[in-house]
């Protein structure tokens, strides 16, 4: 039993780390899908997706209920290089 | 040539005797139309519902070709109705018009579909479906309960098939100690041999939403149209990606366009009474709908259907893509 937990710790850590060497640059929707939980969880973000920046570039753009300063400055700018941006959106509601 | 003041007066003279010919709905002064080009001769028009062929006419059901000496101009403009608003009752009713199922206020009839080779009508879950709260062969008006929708004159459709929504907040992190443990080992384990990949574990939950969408069978073919108002009949399916121009018609706000500015949207969308659904793969477009709209058709530039309205904020509309409505509910055009 206690082999084979080491042996299974082991190799997911190889994998961790042969992942880690050999990395692809991610795409916008992979990004995205990874940091968007963290994004929807914080006070008035009510979504995330994808959009355009000021230039017209592929950009993550997060949603707001109303203006606030204070999530909105702790927001990353930038996330694995895709420009972040915020949008007040307001609440969204079913029609 | 007769001049306007002519035409006018023999208008007049005839138009009582022009109107009680078989198939006319309306007389006029207009220029005449040639082989599909406007002449420069002022004529009596005669609008008809349809063309028929000469010889099917009785003899004093013919229009002459000159009466009084001016010329007279048969066009095809079809029977005129006066224009229903989206709210009254429509038969057959077209998409774009007042919907609801009996303990709703009111949304939009989107479209016509197939599901297995049957005609329904397509809107929202929260529309035909009451959010959840209804059962297979459920009353469903046109129009739209608030909009006086009354059973049993009003009665369109049975409720046939819905999406269930699923409600909630997205679940909190595991609290499973021995996963957790287990995960802490296998973190230390990547600091040490030096990768910077971490494992986390997340409790397995309800797949987030996708659609808002049901649909309900009509009880009599005759009383549906294929048509959307102000659109025409829809081309064909399409995919809306960024910057796709869209065009929709809706209960509320009629005929509107707008632009897909954002997709892969993932979104928290308010039911009322506290109730918050999580959708993904959502299509964002700018302000082009209001409440009433939802269910819409969303329609790209060249009447492909790319989407199904069903939420919004005042500058914001959501729109759930037609390919994820299709296989979930196993539809076709």
């Amino acid at each position: 039993m206690k082999y084979g937990v080491a042996a299974l710790f082991l190799f997911l850590a190889a994998g961790g780390l042969s992942a880690n060497e050999d990395r692809m640059p991610l795409t916008i929707e992979q990004v995205k899908a990874t940091h968007e939980r963290e994004l929807l969880a914080q006070p008035g973000v009510v979504s995330v997706g994808i959009g355009r920046d000021d230039q017209g570039r592929p950009a993550i753009v997060v949603g707001m209920d109303k203006p606030r300063p204070q999530t909105q400055a702790a927001l990353p700018r930038v996330l694995e290089g895709y420009t972040v941006r915020t949008e007040i959106v307001g609440t969204i509601r079913a029609r | 040539m007769a001049h306007m003041d002519e035409v006018r007066a023999r208008l007049q003279d005839h138009s009582k005797g022009l109107l009680g010919r078989a198939n006319v709905v309306a007389t006029g002064a207009g220029y005449k139309i040639k082989s599909g080009k406007r002449t420069k001769k002022l004529s009596m028009v005669c609008s008809v519902a349809q063309k028929v062929p000469l010889e099917s006419l009785a003899v004093s059901d013919r229009i002459p070709p000159e009466i009084d000496g001016v010329p007279t101009d048969v066009v095809e403009t079809g029977v005129i109705r006066a224009l229903a608003t989206r709210t009254e009752r429509q038969r057959p009713a077209p998409g774009g018009v007042s919907i609801g199922h009996r303990d709703i206020t009111a949304g939009t009839l989107g479209c016509l579909v197939k599901k297995n080779g049957q005609v329904m009508i397509l809107s929202n879950n929260h529309v035909l479906a009451n959010s959840n709260d209804a059962q297979e062969g459920d009353p469903i008006l046109q129009p739209g309960p608030i909009d006086g929708g009354k059973l049993p004159t009003d009665l369109i459709a049975e409720l046939h098939e819905f999406v269930p929504i699923s409600f909630g907040d997205p679940p909190p992190p595991s609290d499973c100690k021995f996963a957790n443990g287990m995960i802490a080992l296998l973190n230390a384990g990547c600091r040490v041999i030096g990768s910077r990949t971490r494992y986390s574990i997340h409790r397995i939950q309800a797949a987030d939403n996708r659609v808002d969408a049901a649909i309900a069978r009509p009880l009599k073919a005759a009383d549906v149209n294929q048509d959307i108002l102000e659109v025409g009949r829809i081309a064909g399916l399409g995919r809306g990606e960024l910057g796709t121009q869209l065009q929709k018609s809706g209960r509320t706000t009629g005929f509107t366009r707008g632009e897909i500015t954002q997709v892969a949207v993932t979104v928290d969308v308010s039911y009322g009474a506290g109730r918050v659904a999580r959708f993904t793969d959502q299509l964002m477009a700018g302000a082009m709908s209001q409440g009433g709209d939802s269910g819409s058709a969303v329609l790209d530039g060249d009447k492909r259907l790319v989407g199904l309205l069903f939420a919004g904020s005042d500058n914001s509309t959501i729109i759930n893509r037609i390919e994820h409505v299709f296989s979930a509910l196993g539809l076709a055009l």
